[in-house]
């Protein structure tokens, strides 16, 4: 039985001090709002400016001070176990961690080499799973409501908990993978793989795992994008004699590019991050480390904070330089519709990555499919 | 705008309002009914409750004097049962103290990566639990109080009295020649055997004569295949536990040098145990393979019956388990085999250190010391020696009455690491480029030490 008056007084303070952040916040936005128009701006605007004011604080607050002082600390010898303040600041070390991390560390280079392999072979594998699923996700078929929430329950799942599935079903001798292959095996007297503790096959066990990730919001994107198609280029193509892969190939693959664009931007920047999964499963050491499961160790194993720091700020760099480059490369394979000039040849524009965005929109819209499938 | 006025001015009334209703933040939380309902569900699912039990300690330094007790939080890394017990001896503390009130918050997860962020907030718990290879490095750094003075001064309080703790256990919580915590207790690794597999291989159970020789030969014959020749009873089970540590000690060598400036791993000595153990782990004559261990675990597989003799910590509950559930096996204790030169055995230690961010040390150490006396009559191996007799551990765990004398026996040769502040790094490296390269046959033993020995004494303490 619930102890009513028990609950009430454990949770009272905690409620108390919520809505203490609430009156805060609206507080915030009508002195704001005050200020703004005391200052002359009209009221529209100064009501506008004033209710965002939260978030700007907020992200300033809890997103650039914190981005800011990483990057601070990355030039320190900072421990975690001696607390910041400004009478016992950490020791300066100039660029002598990031200095470390690229000559010295025999753990960095193998550690990006891993998680940069990982990328370069799950996102492919990835977007084009996502890509098939999604246009069986868009033909016109009873349930198809149904099948939708079904491929999209796995973005639901927490990560750790899928990560304790995916090690039980690579487990080498009860795991439901090595159970359905040992007809196969067996057929041509092969052993039983060991996946997670074969350090040859460490790689390509997260790569098969990483594959969940196309049944969920990836999907639903490209799903949403794949409804943008309008139905009369389907038209066209067939008066035109495409079939089906034809009117893939030259319809569908190049009007759904804005939207695999987006996906790949948020795809790579997940596989940089890949980091839960890798906590969860031991593998051997040979098989290396994830470069966010790294900078974990070093944060809070080795308690060198400022290194840590400094090793994030690598990947921030990495990332930042391998999505300048897809954004470069989107020139020569994603196709914006109107954007051809006049003679003909395709104009570059301005990234757009909102085009996911939009085509989440329209999907909610609940637009019917304009091409059944192609 | 007069409406949002209005809206403003309810709802600072209504959390004015229910400040005022809330638990005083000096006020300790309602005492538990039972033991078997404690306050760790609330602490572990209600950070709010959480955080204000910190407040009350960190923020509102409240006196003895006013009548009111001081609210003294502990960070364990208790999971919900060792929760649940802990929480009785807590009560117990609770009820006879008249100036502080320990409150538990158990972070059974990630305990390590919480506490140091906490002490990184400013926010850490008065009291903490810190296995032995983090004091040093605590201590080093500050985050933990220096209670050499406080726990001299409450000499009068068992727990206090120094020089009833065995010598190897109090000397994992110094550091410096300064004490830094209590240990609350000293595991010490015993050997588990199953009396009827034994009985079924014709082999005499182990006895104090039993050598590395003897318990290797055992293991060979207490190995069972089928008729396919797949194993189907191993004789033992390694894979990096037991520490390695341990039988370089029972060889006469040493990983860290008790003046804490080098580490001779590949020293003849310390070769002989090396050699001994990588013979032993992943073995395909009579070990469990890795695989297995991580699929299976290698306790459970002893519980199952399918391994003949595990190395675990006396405080398992391998030799009573079958008490609980008949499915278990029958496990009995012995002691480890000898080493070439003695029987020392690795105590597992803990402590409970003070933070030094606590706003009430004294009453912080006094609840310290009044809590590391009743976790000595809860946990087995207690790390004293008034405490180490049979009755005592069999009043602690009733499961143990049985295998307390040979627990007694190996206390007496048990000892703990010789820690260093940068224990951590030194560990990571011992294990990436000594241990897991020497069990996966990635070179000799005497190629790995070598290269590997440098490596460590990097980080070793400086001259």
């Amino acid at each position: 039985m619930v102890d009513t008056g028990s609950w009430v007084q454990d949770y009272s303070l905690t409620l108390s001090h919520w809505l203490l952040v609430g009156a805060a916040v609206i507080l915030v936005i009508v002195l704001t709002n005050r200020l703004l128009q005391s200052l002359g701006m009209n009221a529209e605007a100064a009501t506008g400016l004033a209710l965002i004011m939260p978030w700007v604080l907020g992200f300033l607050i809890f997103s650039l001070y914190p981005f800011l002082t990483s990057f601070y600390l990355s030039l320190t010898e900072y421990n975690l176990l001696r607390p910041l303040s400004l009478d016992k600041l950490p020791p300066l070390v100039g660029f002598k961690n990031y200095q470390y991390a690229i000559t010295d560390d025999p753990n960095f280079w193998p550690s990006i080499r891993l998680t940069l392999l990982y990328g370069a072979i799950s996102i492919p594998l990835g977007l084009a799973g996502s890509l098939l699923t999604a246009m069986l996700l868009a033909r016109d078929v009873r349930g198809v409501g149904i099948w939708r929430t079904i491929y999209y329950m796995p973005a639901v799942l927490p990560a750790a908990a899928t990560a304790l599935l995916w090690r039980w079903m690579f487990n080498p001798s009860s795991g439901l993978i090595n159970t359905i292959l040992s007809p196969i095996l067996n057929l041509f007297s092969l052993g039983k793989p060991a996946w997670f503790t074969d350090p040859q096959l460490v790689l390509p066990s997260y790569v098969i795992m990483g594959m969940w990730g196309i049944f969920g919001t990836t999907t639903v994107i490209l799903l949403a994008g794949l409804k943008n198609v309008p139905r009369e280029l389907y038209d066209a193509a067939t008066v035109d004699g495409a079939g089906l892969f034809g009117q893939f190939r030259h319809v569908t693959l190049p009007q759904v590019t804005p939207t695999l664009f987006y996906v790949l931007i948020t795809s790579m920047i997940g596989a940089l991050q890949f980091f839960t999964a890798a906590l969860f499963i031991t593998t051997p050491r040979e098989a290396g480390t994830f470069l966010q499961v790294y900078i974990w160790q070093q944060a809070f194993q080795s308690q060198k904070m400022g290194y840590a720091s400094a090793l994030s700020w690598i990947m921030l760099v990495l990332t930042l330089l391998l999505t300048l480059l897809v954004f470069r490369s989107q020139a020569l394979w994603v196709y914006y519709e109107g954007e051809l000039q006049q003679d003909g040849k395709k104009r570059v524009r301005e990234p757009d990555l909102v085009a996911g965005t939009r085509a989440s929109q329209q999907l909610s819209e609940g637009q019917p499919t304009p091409h059944g499938g192609a | 705008m007069s409406m949002i006025r209005k809206i403003l001015v309810l709802v600072m009334l209504f959390s004015m309002l229910l400040t005022a209703c809330g638990p005083s933040e000096t006020q300790a939380p309602p005492a538990t009914e039972a033991p078997g309902t404690t306050q760790e569900p609330a602490a572990t699912e209600a950070p709010g409750a959480t955080e204000a039990a910190t407040e009350a300690a960190t923020e509102a330094p409240a006196t003895a004097a006013s009548g009111e007790k001081v609210t003294i939080t502990l960070a364990t890394w208790a999971g919900a049962d060792e929760s649940n017990e802990l929480q009785a001896v807590i009560d117990k503390v609770n009820a006879e103290a008249t100036d502080f009130e320990i409150v538990h918050q158990p972070n059974p997860a990630d305990y390590y990566t919480k506490i140091q962020t906490m002490i990184a907030g400013n926010t850490a718990p008065d009291l903490m639990w810190l296995s032995q290879e983090y004091v040093a490095n605590f201590a080093d750094n500050g985050a933990i109080m220096d209670i050499t003075d406080q726990v001299a001064a409450l000499s009068d309080m068992p727990a206090a009295q120094l020089d009833d703790y065995y010598p190897g256990s109090i000397a994992v919580a110094k550091y410096n020649d300064r004490l830094y915590g209590l240990p609350w207790i000293a595991q010490p690794v015993v050997l588990y055997y199953n009396p009827e597999l034994f009985e079924a291989a014709g082999v005499a159970p182990p006895d104090e004569s039993w050598t590395w020789d003897t318990f290797k030969e055992a293991a060979k014959k207490l190995t069972v295949k089928d008729a396919s020749g797949n194993i189907t009873q191993y004789g033992t089970a390694f894979n990096g536990w037991p520490p390695i540590q341990m039988f370089i000690w029972q060889a006469g060598g040493e990983v860290i040098t008790p003046d804490l400036r080098s580490s001779p791993i590949d020293s003849p000595e310390a070769i002989q145990g090396e050699e001994f153990y990588s013979d032993i782990i992943y073995n395909p004559e009579y070990a469990v393979p890795e695989e297995v261990i991580k699929e299976q675990g290698f306790g459970e597989m002893a519980k199952a019956g399918k391994v003949a003799m595990f190395f675990g910590g006396a405080a398992d509950d391998l030799d009573y388990a079958y008490q609980n559930d008949p499915q278990n096996a029958r496990l009995t204790m012995a002691l480890v085999p000898k080493g070439p030169k003695d029987r020392t055995t690795f105590a597992w230690t803990a402590i409970t250190a003070v933070s030094a961010q606590t706003k009430n040390p004294d009453l912080a150490v006094k609840a310290m010391v009044a809590l590391t006396e009743g976790i000595h009559h809860w946990k087995v191996l207690a790390p004293r020696k008034s405490l180490a007799t049979a009755d005592v551990i069999a009043a602690a765990v009733p499961g143990k009455a049985e295998s307390a004398p040979i627990i007694l026996q190996a206390a007496e040769s048990m000892r703990s690491f010789n820690i260093i502040p940068r224990h951590a790094e030194w560990d990571t490296i011992f294990w990436e480029q000594f241990q897991d390269p020497l069990y996966h046959g990635k070179g000799t033993v005497a190629e790995l030490a070598a290269a590997a020995r440098a490596k460590l004494e990097e980080v070793l303490p400086a001259e």
